[in-house]
């Protein structure tokens, strides 16, 4: 292999693309390595039965940082955002909740619930807003080093400090609250409706291990919240063609930046030599090299998988890397459809499912499925979140069929007995029963269903444990926790090598914001003269 | 105003008291009103059967800060304590048991019966607790700072405890960064293997909140337990006489400084005129005005039942109505006829005595305290609870009759409301799961059972006005504390009424009985006053 590049960004998921993307942008001969026949990562569409083309983990977007999409130009490379609307959440007693981005229309279902809500509503709405314009610089900024007063971090810690002094009484309130709180407690405080509570929650525990009472979820609440498609606030989307079609995007912007990319180019190992990354050695034995090395798998594969930790890497940055908590906690089931569920709270088709659909009736139904994982079982009656992107998007099934993407909360990553392989199947009949509570219809149209559980991700997509963040968004793993103590920056032990994924401040989510971070903080070094 | 006072304080708990005290120390002549007919509050001993006393509710303080102790001087004025060592003993179902002594080294020696590794990671674990608790003490005599203005002192204070903290070195600054929000049964298996280590541990980061050991968050109460008391088992000492004796003493203390006490005085409600407090009225009709009010009550009480709804605002009113305090805790205290044999304790006599001398521990692996705390969530109480024990008599032979005992029990976790029945009913239930959950330890103890006395959350709020039966008056949750309790921006001790004062467990510090609400809340009142 004589071609030595400036860097090789080892896996081709939206971030490494990201990460590529803007590296060759500045100038860079970049390579990208993806050991799968994909590109895309978790964010990828896959033809699983003729003619369905599945979202096969990610499924919605709206965290794609909007300076990403400008600066790699991505509608123009086929991005295409299509919204979806509203949520729907059938209820126990058989009646529903159908919330949409129709303001007056959602006021006046809401108030059928309790006029209360109705009013509270549009209220909690604006303070999540400033919430999230509090927030959302952090989301673009390079954690400090707390441990370290240099002027990065004092001016940063001000920046913080100074904002937040600034604040107005009552969202100094709020957001403290909102760092410190359970989901369900904060909602608690606005809400009465039980069925609103529970749905809006769930976005706080998606992807951790942790309950809608769990202090900490308030906060990835309003990471949620934080989706902002052209600007507004809290409105998710499909990616029309799929969300693999995001990927698409940023890889055809990173190819006419100049990007090389390979698939089915599984990597080995990293080359480290005399404590400086210098390349990587494929599974095939080809070696190649590069002066930086961005890694956009999570700390477990790069650190402990990809080299030798007890030779190349500090001891205790090994024990940091070792205690990283992944615990996948969420399955996916993807449904080819012969035709649309019939929902028993609003009969018939309609634009009702052209929205998310969420199995989370009430609060306590939230909790106790959380309960089951935490004694090692996958919930008995799971929170699900579903959507149906062939009635906004046709492309993606054959006409008349549909398919159906279903988040499913919890399926812990770790069983108290038995495999997932052995459990697959009854896991996704679970899943399959407490849909069809709701819509009963849903077993006569299946023709297609394909599970994946926390261990398949981490076989197919290479996530630890099956974690779709690349590790837990608590609060003890983020900004400057992020992936580990004192390595927030992007930056590891081994010169020369960097880390660009999800397991990286902000984490995950189709943001793109690791990728481009950390790129800049790998340019930053490079005109310092500190690689090499 | 004529006869008027220059300070009232409301209730006689050992924060008031505490408060009267300091208060009275600089001349002043606060008059402290009890509704109960005795003093005390939550820290009392009472015949619960003919022969048998026992600490009513808290059995084991928090423990008291060492410069009130000092101050008040409580030894003259009778203050006994019992030390026990070992601090703790927590059974395992297997028939063995975690002993946690006075001595790490001692300790460390009986762990190596469960595990090597464990026992030999104890030692770093009593000295990360140790070094971190002790860089966090200062925060809790501290005065949380002024969110808009901090002060000069404010800021110097934190600087400081930033100072020492920096001083922690990377790697515990970053555990204190990385700790303070995890779940403390993560803490625990970063450190032990054994689960029954791992739970005995725990159990301090639990202990009379709405946290299981899965609860984000938990793991900030053990490290800020830690900073009042580093030894892992947390405090077991107790006084000679039961809880009621270091009230007491207290008392005495405050009276000989020159506070005045008043029991059998049931505060009606505050005296409120143009945004000031003038006073209070009792509920016999009579009016005491004073320049100062002090309420050592719960927050929600001293806003929503002291005070007319009109004096205050509606946005503090909401704020107020979402403090959390859903107490979890009921207490069980049992007359027993004789000594129970505990299966795990192999040597008999005077040995045996000495191993349960101090807190008994139920709850032998995190799974267990996590189930405990499920039921809670859904208004159940647990069918297998955590149960923090005490067998004083082993310390205090005075308190029963001789060769008899008694046995002082906090159970987690009890729902203030359950959702099936009423605690009129569920009283016995509790009795019996209590009972029936020691003797899977204690074979024996159920026939040595002569009387039981069962409060629950229900009654913590009826008879000792606990909103909810919080026994800390207000959630020890992140949201909760410092500058968050018991409201944002209203840490500082000052009611958002001019002249009136919190000086109770719902302030900051909170966590346990340990007297710091009380002090700094005084230290904040003579600010005002100029004293």
């Amino acid at each position: 292999m004589g071609t030595k590049y400036d860097v090789i960004v080892i896996g081709g998921g939206h971030n490494g693309l990201v990460n590529a993307a803007y590296l060759a942008k500045a100038g860079k001969q970049v390579l990208v390595l993806e050991r799968r026949h994909v590109l895309g990562g978790a964010a990828v569409t896959e033809e699983i039965f003729p003619g369905f083309k599945f979202s096969v983990c990610s499924y919605v977007v709206s965290l794609l940082r909007p300076e990403i999409i400008r600066d790699l130009d991505l509608p123009r490379h086929g991005l295409e955002i299509l919204p979806l609307d509203g949520t729907l959440t059938p209820m126990l007693n058989g009646d529903h909740l159908w919330r949409t981005n129709d303001y007056a229309h959602t006021k006046r279902e809401i108030g059928r619930h309790s006029k209360l809500d109705a009013e509270a509503y549009p209220q909690f709405g604006q303070a999540m807003v400033q919430m999230c314009k509090f927030v959302r610089p952090i989301l673009g900024m390079t954690p400090p080093d707390p441990t370290k007063l240099n002027w990065d971090t004092i001016s940063k810690l001000l920046f913080l400090g100074r904002r937040f002094k600034n604040l107005p009484y009552q969202e100094k309130y709020d957001q403290v609250q909102l760092m410190t709180m359970s989901a369900a407690d904060l909602l608690d405080q606005w809400f009465e409706t039980d069925a609103l509570k529970a749905t809006m929650s769930a976005s706080g525990i998606i992807g951790t291990f942790l309950g809608v009472r769990s202090p900490g979820t308030a906060y990835v609440l309003l990471h949620h919240y934080m989706g902002e498609i052209d600007g507004a606030f809290r409105a998710w989307g499909f990616s029309r063609g799929g969300t693999g079609a995001i990927s698409m995007a940023i890889a055809g912007a990173a190819r006419e930046a100049g990007v090389e990319i390979r698939t089915e180019a599984p990597i080995a190992r990293i080359l480290v030599k005399d404590g400086k990354a210098k390349g990587v050695v494929l599974t095939n034995g080809d070696e190649i090299h590069a002066d930086v090395v961005s890694s956009s798998v999570d700390p477990n594969l790069t650190f402990l998988k990809l080299m030798d930790a007890d030779r190349d890497l500090p001891a205790d940055f090994v024990e940091e890397v070792r205690r990283y908590k992944y615990r996948g906690s969420s399955g996916k089931v993807n449904l080819a459809l012969d035709g649309l569920p019939d929902f028993k709270c609003i009969p018939g088709p309609g634009p009702h499912l052209r929205g998310a659909i969420s199995i989370s009736p009430a609060v306590e139904y939230m909790e106790r499925a959380y309960d089951d994982a935490k004694y090692g079982h996958h919930s008995r009656r799971p929170y699900i979140d579903m959507v149906i992107p062939s009635l906004t998007d046709p492309s993606v099934a054959p006409p008349g069929k549909h398919v159906m993407s279903c988040f499913v909360q919890y399926a812990p990553y770790k069983l108290a007995e038995g495999t997932w392989d052995e459990k697959r199947e009854s896991f996704g009949d679970t899943v399959i029963n407490t849909i069809a509570e709701h819509a009963p219809n849903i077993k006569n149209i299946i023709i297609g269903r394909q599970v994946v559980t926390p261990l398949d991700m981490e076989r197919t997509f290479g996530l630890t444990e099956g974690n779709i963040f690349q590790g837990e968004l608590s609060l003890e793993q983020l900004f400057f926790l992020r992936p580990a103590p004192g390595w927030a920056n992007y930056r590891t032990p081994i010169r020369n090598l960097y880390m660009c994924g999800s397991a990286t401040h902000p984490g995950g989510g189709i943001m793109g914001a690791p990728g481009r971070l950390a790129a800049l903080e790998t340019l930053k070094d490079w005109r310092k003269g500190g690689i090499g | 105003m004529s006869g008027a006072r220059d300070v009232v304080i409301i209730g006689a708990g050992h924060n008031a008291l505490v408060t009267a005290f300091y208060l009275a120390r600089k001349g002043l002549k606060p008059l402290v009103l009890e509704r109960r007919s005795v003093v005390g509050g939550a820290a009392i001993t009472d015949e619960f059967a003919p022969g048998f006393r026992c600490s009513t509710l808290a059995h084991a303080v928090g423990p008291v800060r060492a410069d009130i102790v000092r101050d008040m001087d409580l030894a003259k004025h009778g203050l006994q304590m019992v030390d026990p060592d070992p601090r703790l003993f927590a059974p395992t179902r297997d028939g063995r048991a975690v002993v946690l002594q006075e001595d790490t080294a001692k300790t460390a020696d009986g762990l190596r019966s469960l595990s090597a590794k464990d026992a030999a990671k104890y030692l770093e674990f009593v000295q990360a607790i140790g070094r971190i608790g002790a860089t966090l003490a200062p925060l809790l005599s501290m005065t949380p700072p002024d969110i808009d203005r901090p002060t000069v002192s404010d800021l110097w204070g934190l600087l400081m405890t930033g100072k020492d903290i920096r001083g922690l070195g990377k790697k515990d600054m970053f555990r204190l960064l990385r700790w303070g929000p995890m779940a403390v049964a993560d803490l625990m298996s970063e450190f032990f293997e054994t689960d029954a280590l791992r739970a005995t541990l725990a159990a301090r980061g639990i202990f009379g909140t709405y946290f299981g050991p899965w609860s984000a968050g938990s793991t900030t109460i053990l490290l800020l337990r830690a900073a009042a008391d580093g030894h892992p088992a947390g405090p077991s000492s107790y006084p000679k006489g039961g809880m009621g004796a270091l009230t007491q003493a207290m008392a005495a203390a405050a009276k000989a400084a020159g506070a005045e006490i008043r029991t059998g005085a049931d505060v009606g409600r505050i005296i409120v005129r143009d945004g000031r407090a003038h006073g209070v009225i009792l509920k016999s009709g009579e009016e005491i005005m004073a320049g100062t009010v002090v309420s050592s009550a719960d927050p929600r009480r001293t806003f929503f039942g002291l005070i007319e709804p009109v004096h205050i605002e509606p946005d503090l009113a909401q704020k107020v109505r979402n403090i959390r305090c859903r107490g979890t805790v009921a207490k069980v205290n049992l007359a027993l006829d004789g000594l129970p044999t505990f299966t795990a304790v192999r040597s008999a006599g005077a040995a045996a005595a000495s191993i349960l001398g101090g807190r008994i521990h139920i709850g032998p692996e995190i799974d267990t305290l996590e189930r405990a705390f499920d039921a809670v969530k859904y208004g159940e109480m647990s069918s297998e609870p955590y149960l923090d024990a005490q067998i004083p008599t082993l310390g205090d032979p005075s308190l029963a009759p001789a060769g008899k005992h008694v046995m002082s029990i906090c159970f987690q976790y009890a729902p203030y409301k359950l959702k099936n029945g009423d605690w009129a009913t569920g009283r016995d239930t509790l009795a019996e799961t209590t009972i029936k959950t020691l003797a899977q330890y204690a074979p024996d103890l159920p026939k040595l059972v002569r009387s039981v006395q069962v409060i629950t959350p229900a009654d913590l709020e009826e008879t000792w006005s606990l909103t909810g039966g919080h026994i800390f008056h207000a959630e020890l949750a992140l949201d909760q504390l410092f500058t968050m309790r018991p409201i944002l921006g209203h840490a500082r001790y000052r009611a958002p009424i001019r002249a009136l004062y919190l000086c109770g467990s719902g302030t900051h510090p909170g966590l346990g009985l340990n007297g710091g609400s009380g002090a700094n809340a005084a230290r904040e009142i003579l600010k005002d006053l100029k004293r």
